[in-house]
């Protein structure tokens, strides 16, 4: 495909803090910000942009490598990436860093671009009880049924959760099952976990170029340190959910602090010498964004808030956000020492945070999905941004440009001063309260004994059309009913649909029957009486019947419709049907 | 028999004519083309009558039908810019009342102070919505409908058959006698509703007058409006103005671009129109028609006080001012344009209707009951029986009685099975009896019988709220917020529910 390049140049370029690079509005990078990285992957002092890409989820995932505004290689990638970083894993000269893509069980470590390792999680304790019941299925001692049903019992019971295997097997229609048994009885049951997140943890030095360990978190709650040469596990923590958003600093010789958000909505913060977490978070609703700031975490919840927190899990400050979070980033310019939270917004918009203070906005044509800041090429303050439709935005800081802080929220409401539209008392209105005023006891009394004559109205006509069951909802304590009818054709056939609702709380209506009352000159019904099933509580039955006209003068009628109880020869309730006049003949 | 000499018969058949005693004045000429068939006088005469008996002005006969709404060819721009569209609802300029206030039509425009063709009917969004016939039946095309019942009509009454045989009639020849052909044509297409033979008529007759009657065209074009060639039409009136300034044609090319869903140029139209002829009521009215749909109720509002410099007994423009008033919170002086009204002669139930709504809300209530009793005396069809228990309904709330608001309620649903103000007004007192079932049920059906009101969903969304389904509620509340994007209760119920879905 080839990449449509466009430089956007308007009049709000002058004004802006950005300078627009480059905007590929058609560049099919979809990813998030997980998958997104910086690195100088040839040692030559550039910056690439590396990308796991997603593609469409089930095919196209690639990993795609960008210089400038070119895409410099793209390699495919087996599974669904779900996290990557790039690192430096030793000393060795030229330092070129190395790229770790994590998708399903493993971490691919690409070097120079070229696939270099294959780490695999190590597989997880498989339930004795399991294996007892698939070795029995492996000799046909067992049926699939009974199988089913062993694994049923287990997953029910068990501490230890079922295999995948299993657990897939469950899900089966019963004809499958054979089949599935027959395929995998012979192979041995293995349980395995996926990696959710993954970062990097400087080793023992705190310089830029120092070598780092990966730390993956996993679907089963563990979190583990990998050492960056022989990938062994150094380490091994466990969370009690799993996690989603990880953020790591520190050394791993020396001290270091792990911050993970996990699915269960809460923030755990891990220390060196403790397999357990050190503090906890717990949030009023699902993180979607996590970033650290110095030693402050930024949190974006769904429920469109941003909350800081120190390490300790202490809340500083929530700002709250016009729109639902996408995705978060860091800002670091460290020449300027300067720090801001990056937040991409479903309103295309991206803010930018010092605190819990706004002090920019960039507008985005589409939705970001990710967000990435740092140094591209040779240009410092470069911010990259793929959408929601697959585009990429490149942006870079202007050197120019100043973030101001400032309070958010200074004085009363805009509300306070805008002024309601209250209509002008008029001098009309004045005489006649000055009419009120001096006959009071006059008009109080006509309109005493008027309402009075109204109710008695009322209440005759009302009685009128409960005793003859005009109201399309019957007044009977035994049989709630609602009907309406809706006519739909154009002619000389009509569809009527009687609506029809048992509006009681809880007991059903039967026996009940339907007929309809018409001019027989001008409309034929095949079928003008006929019963209606059990009415449900608080169900609609519609029910249809065909009317035919038979008139082509343009002549139209009512058509009533009666609701019937069984022995009973008063109608529950009456429906008018103002039939449309037939338009079918008198176009002919 | 005994015949009386007394005047000239023809002569007394024109003179009844011109005394708008048609029947009268066919039935002479009947007798005198009996005698002498080829009498041109006497026919010409007896096809002006009949024509006058069912003629109806044609400027303001307008029903768009389902075939000219749901497959329309003219529209280019699915979402028109904002003030440039009749059909956008929601294109008002800030000027209008929201719905809260004032009710709203399906189309998304406030109710106005008179019924006219074009207001009963909003724009179906769909097309089951658009063969649904609720209340009055929409006809298929603009070309049938009212037309065919008034030919029909006509067809019935005389039962030996028409009175002219248009098959057999040679177009050709009646074209070359312009004192024959201008009654024929308007038979035709009056009383006949013949369109396409009033048009090679039409067609013929002006290839006589060499492309010069101004007349000839203006038929041309209403032929081709009827026909639904809006394009054709609008030249033929254009042209038709080239040679004769008339207001009629200016009505005519306006009615045109309303058709074709450009308000702007029908403004400038009716404009050019006012340079020629100042002051000219029809005109006037014609803009401050358009400004109302459009919702800029402030405009429309200044064009009908206009109007009533020029005609003070105008009851369209009196009305709409009225409730322009009354919908803008001062009911006392809407209270004196209906009153004016009444002092006119305009003697309905409707008026009376509005009367009585005037005078609870401007606090005369010795007045109040009394007209809706004579509102109830004066009632002709069901429909209008409802309207007023409705609003007896409303003085029953407002004063605090729920029994009789209830009855009232049910009453006007009695009279009116698809009247959905009721049924949702009546799900509000079932809730406040604790008849959760009851009101839901009722609220349901409010919220398809009338889909453009945004009440029944947003009561449907509290209601769903407070027992607990809160999916439900949302659905609701997201239908009410497409009803009525700024009713700040739904956007708030919206907020909770989504703060609701999001907390852990």
């Amino acid at each position: 495909m080839s990449s449509v390049s466009q430089e956007l140049k308007d009049t709000s370029v002058a004004s802006s803090k950005w300078l627009d690079a480059h905007y590929d509005p058609v560049a099919n990078l979809y990813t998030f910000s997980s998958c997104i990285a910086l690195s100088d992957l040839h040692g030559d002092g550039e910056n690439k942009l590396v990308v796991g890409d997603l593609g469409t989820g089930v095919c196209n995932m690639k990993l795609k490598v960008y210089r400038g505004t070119g895409l410099l290689s793209e390699s495919t990638l087996l599974d669904l990436p779900t996290g990557m970083v790039s690192f430096l894993m030793d000393l060795h000269e030229p330092r070129t860093p190395a790229i770790a893509v994590a998708s399903g069980p493993f971490i691919y470590v690409y070097k120079n671009l070229r696939p270099y390792f294959k780490f695999t999680l190590p597989s997880l304790e498989v339930n004795p009880l399991e294996q007892d019941v698939w070795s029995q299925a492996k000799e046909d001692m067992i049926d699939p049924m009974t199988l089913k049903e062993m694994l049923e019992g287990l997953r029910d019971k068990a501490e230890i959760p079922l295999s995948v295997r299993s657990l897939r097997f469950l899900m089966l229609e019963p004809q499958e099952m054979e089949n599935f048994v027959l395929l995998h009885k012979e192979q041995p049951i293995r349980r395995q976990t996926v990696i959710t997140c993954i970062g990097t943890l400087k080793k023992n030095m705190a310089d830029e170029d120092a070598v780092s360990c990966l730390v993956i978190g996993t679907e089963n709650g563990d979190v583990y340190i990998l050492d960056p040469e022989a990938f062994t596990i150094l380490y091994k923590m466990s969370l009690p959910s799993t996690p989603t958003l990880m953020d790591v600093t520190g050394q791993f010789d020396v001290e270091f602090r792990i911050t993970v958000a996990c699915r269960n909505g809460n923030i755990y913060i891990l220390r060196r010498d403790s397999p357990k977490p050190k503090y906890c978070i717990e949030l009023s609703s699902h993180p979607v964004g996590l970033v650290r700031i110095g030693k402050n975490v930024v949190v974006g919840c769904s429920h469109e808030a941003l909350h800081g927190y120190t390490q300790k899990g202490k809340k500083l400050w929530t700002a709250y956000l016009p729109a639902p979070v996408t995705t978060m980033a860091l800002m670091d310019l460290p020449t300027r020492g300067f720090q801001a939270v990056l937040v991409g917004l479903a309103n295309c918009e991206v803010h930018m945070y010092r605190d819990k203070n706004l002090v920019s906005t960039i507008k985005t044509p589409d939705v970001v999905t990710s967000i990435c800041f740092g140094r591209y090429g040779r240009e410092d303050g470069t911010l990259i941004m793929t959408t929601k439709g697959g585009g990429l935005i490149v942006k870079i800081l202007k050197r120019t440009a100043v973030f101001e802080d400032r309070d958010s929220a200074p004085g009363p409401p805009i509300a306070q001063s805008i002024r309601l539209n209250v209509p002008k008392k008029t001098k009309l209105y004045v005489d006649q309260t000055l009419r009120e005023r001096e006959n009071a006891v006059a008009m109080h009394r006509a309109f005493q004994m008027d309402l009075s004559r109204l109710r008695l109205a009322a209440a005759r006509a009302y009685v009128k059309a409960l005793e003859s069951s005009l109201t399309p909802m019957s007044a009977s304590l035994t049989e709630p009913l609602k009907m309406n009818a809706v006519v739909q054709g154009l002619g000389p056939s009509f569809k009527l649909t009687l609506n029809i609702q048992n509006t009681a709380a809880c007991r059903p209506v039967m026996n009940l029957a339907i007929s309809f009352l018409y001019d027989e000159n001008l409309y034929s019904m095949k079928t003008a009486f006929f019963k209606i099933p059990l009415l449900v509580p608080g169900l609609n039955y519609p029910i249809d019947t065909f009317v035919e006209c038979l008139s082509d003068k343009g002549i139209s009628d009512i058509i009533k419709v009666f609701v019937l109880r069984e022995g009973k020869s008063a109608p529950l309730l009456t429906a008018h049907i103002n039939m449309p006049v037939s338009e079918g003949l008198a176009l002919n | 028999m005994e015949v009386r000499v007394s005047m000239e018969p023809l002569f007394l058949a024109w003179s009844s004519c011109r005394r708008r005693r048609f029947q009268r004045c066919a039935d002479i000429c009947s007798q005198l083309l009996s005698e002498s068939p080829c009498d041109q006088a006497a026919w010409s005469l007896k096809t002006r009558a009949l024509t006058e008996m069912v003629y109806i002005d044609e400027v303001e006969v307008d029903q768009e039908g389902i075939a000219d709404m749901m497959l329309d060819e003219s529209s280019i721009a699915q979402v028109a810019r904002p003030g440039t569209s009749l059909r956008l609802p929601g294109t008002s300029q800030g000027s209008a009342p929201t719905p809260a206030v004032r009710p709203m039509t399906q189309s998304g425009r406030p109710i106005t102070g008179f019924v006219r063709p074009s207001t009963l009917s909003g724009r179906p969004e769909t097309m089951e919505q658009a063969i649904r016939t609720p209340r009055t039946a929409r006809p298929v095309t603009s070309a049938s409908g009212r037309f065919v019942r008034l030919g029909t009509a006509s067809m019935l009454t005389n039962p030996d058959g028409p009175f002219i045989n248009l098959s057999r009639l040679n177009l050709a020849k009646y074209a070359k006698r312009p004192n024959l052909s201008k009654t024929l044509f308007e038979y035709i297409f009056h009383l006949e509703n013949d369109v396409k033979n009033a048009l090679d008529l039409a067609a013929l007759a002006t290839e006589q007058a060499q492309f010069k009657d101004w007349w000839w065209k203006v038929q041309l074009g209403k032929c081709y409006y009827r026909l639904g060639l809006h394009r054709e039409a609008e030249k033929q009136f254009r042209s038709a103005l080239t040679h004769q300034e008339f207001v009629d044609t200016y009505l005519y090319l306006a009615k045109v671009y309303q058709r074709l869903d450009q308000p702007i140029t029908a403004l400038n139209v009716f404009k050019q129109g006012l340079d020629h002829f100042p002051a000219e009521v029809t005109l006037l009215t014609g803009i401050a028609r358009i400004h109302e749909e459009m919702n800029n109720m402030t405009s429309a509002t200044e064009y009908y006080k206009e109007v009533l410099k020029q005609d003070n007994t105008h009851v369209e423009a009196i009305a709409c001012i009225g409730s322009n008033h009354f919908y803008s919170d001062q009911p006392e002086i809407a209270l004196r344009f209906y009153r004016r009204l009444l002092q006119m002669g305009v003697f309905n139930c409707q008026l009376y209707n509005n009367l009585g709504l005037c005078c609870f809300y401007a606090q005369q209530y010795d007045m109040t009951l009394s007209s809706f009793e004579r509102a109830l005396a004066l009632v002709s069809s069901d429909e209008e029986q409802a309207d007023i228990w409705y609003n007896l309904g409303h003085i029953a709330v407002g004063i605090g009685d729920l029994t009789l608001a209830y009855q009232c309620f049910k009453l006007a649903l009695a009279f009116n099975n698809n009247h959905g103000e009721a049924y949702n007004n009546l799900a509000v007192l079932e809730l406040r009896k604790g008849r959760i079932e009851q009101a839901k049920a009722f609220l349901q059906t409010a919220a398809s019988l009338s889909p453009h009101m945004y009440e029944p969903h947003f009561n449907f969304a509290m209601l769903s709220d407070k027992v607990g389904d809160l999916q439900s509620s949302y659905m609701a509340a997201q239908k009410s917020e497409d009803a009525f994007p700024e009713h700040v209760d739904t956007q708030q119920i919206l907020k909770n529910l989504r703060q609701h879905f999001s907390t852990l």
